[in-house]
């Protein structure tokens, strides 16, 4: 019985006592958490009643409760897939809350955002980050997003930028147009799962014609035991505009595995410019499994920017179908695998069109016993004649007990075309070290020096301060690994 | 020459482990296309191994030339060459420590093998005995028949050879099967150049589980020809077992027709100071297609490895298809490990420049294929197998380029 669960204060201290003994350590290099403190909370588990209330809550149309229902159907068929990291076993869909919801309705003003939440964001940064950089922000507190701007020039030009829920519920028939178009429900398991149950996530669209100039930017939290997180992205970019929307997590610790299962479809419509910025960090005990995908059509560019560094198990290969003649496709990935960890990460091209162009460069770094994989698939189609595509993929390792791979998959269906690929594998050089402590720069630092050297082809494609953001990771990541 | 295992009495070791490998057969079923890690892109159709009868070799077909052309038939000194099923009742002390060694009975074709082969050849070498002469083995499927063939190479320490192995149909038209265990054992210091050619005909499945295991300082010169054949999997599969061991892998792919070549090779490092340089090159014409799938494996522990993996392959017609999957999984930290693969056409260019120097557009474009593996024959010291190798691309080229 799928009953509201109220969570009685007294739970509420109990789980921040139990939250207080648990990895201290990644509290205080990154974290907080906020009590738990939600109006409605669905029992853990998976079925249709469930679905039918979340669709409810939500008061949908029907088309979207139908369409949930079906990739229920699809995500209870489909076994676990068979292939990625061993830790995917793990994952127990039974013990997960399917819908969380904090507050009725999305904050309209940043006075009406209720004060524990506005604590977490204090705590990112937030407000100031808006008054500097920010051209709007959807923040994803829980299931839902509770706060949410946009600003004037945004909407003087015509630009959309809302939350998912807000989306469909305000732009119903461009969100009914192109939902679910790029990643159909029965794509993969968790594409169903995140298709049955989504909830939150951002809806853009961004007029022809029209450039974003600020980045879009949204902020994602996990904050409750046991909570899955199923949000669902729409970025429509209309033919010759221009958008780069950034995705940046950091999550507090909590004491059970938790489950993070986004789903992210871009469309660049003829002559447009997408450009998707992630830096995942998520808390060490999430399993973060999202699908990611975008069609590119004539002359339209699409990047992925890719940064892992959180989460326990990482499964994310985001990917783009050049589907027009002369789209470029990009992926830029950086996988940092620490104690415990496995990133396995990648990236996915297909060339379907005449004079499509793509590039990936992935780069990876294991420690402490860490495991990070490149996966990959590059495809030309036939017909995709011309077609250019050049794939590098550079792994370091820290020390003997880590572990790196490289899967990169090619398939050609067509003979004018010109793909190549390569990876490599290495230590930090000794003679690096060396040379740096010769000039007095004690061990670590060069080490950390070297990592930063190693990404930085990757992060100076970042916006400013997530670049610095990431530097800063980075560092914290490296404390302590050489000696 | 077409004698059967069956024909000799079998020692109870022997048939022993037929019957724990027919037992196994059970646990391990065949694989299914897409279904199965590591067979997503292997077309096996409606490929059922239990409907071919299980045949002997045949004799070579007189009319039809063989791959590769020994230059002396007599086994040079010093060397043990002799039918398997013989050998195991002759040298049972030889055939019974090695056989399956190298190959143990965990996969679904290697049991099959081990249950029903019918013959194969024992390559025994001696401590420190160096042939100077290569040793060639032939082994033909017989029409429509399964050929289960089992090829077990021993070198002891401080020893030298050389092997040519080819695999051929018995005529052009049967739908037969081969699937072949190879097992080589390169001992301590030792050095051995193995050669496999296929060239069944293009109706006949090829499965083959060939592995290798290299000793302490022993050096390993391995080389594949892939010519015929439907379609199936060659898994070739080198261990680094010994610190200091070496090993080159080389190979070479044309197709044409509805050919499908496949090709999982392994590089596994599981030593220190060991170095691995895998190389292939694949052309296919008509509707051809290829999968070269290779894994550089180094275990923990295995520092200062340094291994290379290289494929690419040449496009010769709109219809045809590659797929190639290189990886690495690495365990390890002081290693170098590189990989590349490439899929390309010929280089318009160079077509370009041969053909302003006055060169018609096919004998441009031949010229530009036979350049593509000329790369690849370089990989061989100059001597007979290089020659070989080279003669025996160069008339596959022609029959891709249909001039033959």
């Amino acid at each position: 019985m799928a009953t509201p669960e109220l969570i009685p204060p007294s739970k509420i201290e109990e789980t921040q006592q139990a939250l207080a003994q648990i990895n201290a350590d990644y509290a205080e290099r990154y974290g907080f958490h906020d009590p738990e403190n939600y109006l409605y909370k669905a029992p853990k588990g998976l079925n249709e009643e469930i679905v039918r209330k979340i669709s409810e809550f939500k008061d949908e149309p029907q088309w979207m409760r139908e369409f949930r229902l079906k990739a229920l159907e699809h995500f209870l068929a489909r076994p676990m897939p068979n292939w990625g990291s061993p830790l995917l076993a793990e994952v127990d869909f039974d013990d997960i809350h399917y819908f969380v919801r904090a507050s009725e309705r999305a904050g309209r003003s940043w006075d009406e955002v209720p004060e524990d939440v506005k604590k977490t964001f204090d705590r990112l940064g937030i407000p100031e980050a808006e008054r500097k950089f920010l051209a709007g922000v959807g923040a994803q507190y829980e299931s839902e997003v509770v706060y949410h701007q946009v600003r004037e020039d945004l909407e003087k030009q015509g630009v959309l930028f809302l939350d998912m829920d807000s989306g469909l519920r305000e732009h119903e028939d461009l969100v009914r147009e192109y939902f679910a178009t790029v990643i159909p429900p029965n794509d993969n398991k968790l594409a169903a799962l995140n298709s049955a149950v989504w909830s939150g996530g951002s809806f853009v669209y961004v007029p022809p014609g029209v450039h974003v100039e600020m980045p879009l930017q949204a902020y994602f939290r996990i904050n409750t035991e046991n909570m899955g997180q199923f949000e669902r992205t729409l970025i429509i970019a209309d033919e010759d505009s221009y958008v780069h929307y950034v995705e940046g997590c950091t999550a507090p610790t909590y004491s059970s595995n938790s489950l993070h299962s986004a789903v992210v479809e871009l469309i660049a419509k003829p002559g447009a410019r997408i450009r998707y910025t992630t830096v995942q960090n998520w808390s060490q005990n999430v399993y973060n499994l999202v699908t990611k995908r975008a069609i590119a059509r004539e002359r339209a560019t699409v990047e992925w920017v890719d940064c892992n560094l959180g989460s326990k198990l990482t499964m994310k290969y985001p990917s783009v179908y050049l589907l027009g003649e002369e789209a470029h496709g990009e992926v830029l990935s950086i996988a940092f695998a620490g104690a415990g960890q496995h990133q396995d990460a990648g990236a996915k091209i297909f060339h379907v069109a005449p004079r499509t162009t793509s590039n990936i460069f992935a780069k990876s770094i294991s420690k402490d016993g860490g495991r990070s994989s490149y996966r990959g698939m590059l495809e030309v189609a036939k017909g995709a004649v011309e077609a250019r595509s050049k794939v590098v993929c550079d792994a370091l390792l820290l020390d003997e007990r880590s572990r790196t791979d490289t899967y990169p998959t090619i398939r050609i269906s067509e003979d004018d075309v010109n793909v190549g690929h390569e990876a490599t594998v290495s230590k930090v050089g000794e003679d690096q070290l060396y040379y740096l402590q010769a000039h007095g720069i004690p061990e670590d630092e060069a080490a950390k020096m070297i990592v930063n050297g190693f990404i930085e082809p990757i992060t100076k494609e970042l916006p400013m301060e997530y670049a610095v953001e990431m530097n800063r990771l980075i560092e914290l990541q490296m404390e302590g690994s050489v000696g | 020459m077409a004698s059967g295992g069956a024909a000799l009495a079998e020692p109870s070791w022997l048939a022993a482990r037929r019957e724990r490998a027919a037992v196994l057969k059970g646990e391990l079923p065949l694989p299914t296309w897409k279904g199965e890690l590591g067979w997503e892109f292997s077309p096996l159709g409606e490929f059922d191994i239990e409907a071919f009868e299980v045949g002997a070799p045949a004799d070579l077909p007189p009319a039809a030339a063989p791959l590769l052309v020994a230059p002396s038939t007599s086994v040079p000194d010093g060397a043990l060459v002799l039918p398997l099923a013989e050998a195991a009742v002759s040298h049972a002390e030889i055939v019974e420590r090695w056989l399956g060694s190298v190959a143990p009975g965990d996969d679904a074709f290697v049991v099959r093998n081990d249950a029903t082969w019918a013959d194969g050849r024992l390559v025994y070498v001696p401590r420190g005995t160096r042939l100077a002469e290569p040793i060639v083995i032939s082994a033909v499927v017989d029409g429509a028949t399964a050929l289960h063939w089992r090829t077990l190479v021993v070198l002891e320490e401080d020893a030298e050879a050389e092997v040519w192995e080819q695999h051929l149909s018995s005529d052009e038209e049967s739908a037969g099967l081969l699937n072949t265990v190879v097992e080589l054992v390169v001992g301590q210091g030792s050095t051995l150049r193995y050669v496999s050619g296929q060239d069944v005909n293009e109706r006949t499945w090829v499965f083959g589980s060939q592995r290798a295991e290299v000793a302490r300082e022993g050096s390993l010169d391995w080389a594949a020809l892939g010519f015929g054949g439907r379609g199936g999997k060659v898994r070739m599969e080198t261990k680094l077992a010994g610190e200091g061991s070496h090993a080159k892998v080389t190979g070479a792919y044309a197709g044409l027709h509805r050919q499908h070549l496949d090709f999982d090779t392994t590089q596994e490092h599981a030593a220190p100071n060991t170095t691995s340089d895998l190389a292939f090159r694949g052309v296919l014409q008509n509707r051809a297609t290829a999968v070269w799938r290779g894994m550089i494996k180094v275990d923990p522990g295995a520092q200062q490895t340094d291994a290379f993996q290289e494929s690419r392959n040449l496009l010769l017609s709109k219809r045809s298809h590659a797929d190639a999957i290189p990886g690495l999984e690495i365990e390890a930290n002081d290693v170098r490990c590189t990989h590349a693969a490439a899929v390309a056409q010929i280089d318009k260019e160079q077509l370009y420049y041969l053909m302003a120097h006055g060169l018609p557009r096919e004998q441009a474009k031949r010229l530009v294929i036979e350049g593509f593996l000329s790369e690849l024959v370089e990989r061989f010291h100059e001597g007979p197998l290089r020659d070989q190798v080279g003669g025996a691309l160069e008339r596959r080229l022609a029959e891709l380029l249909g001039d033959d």
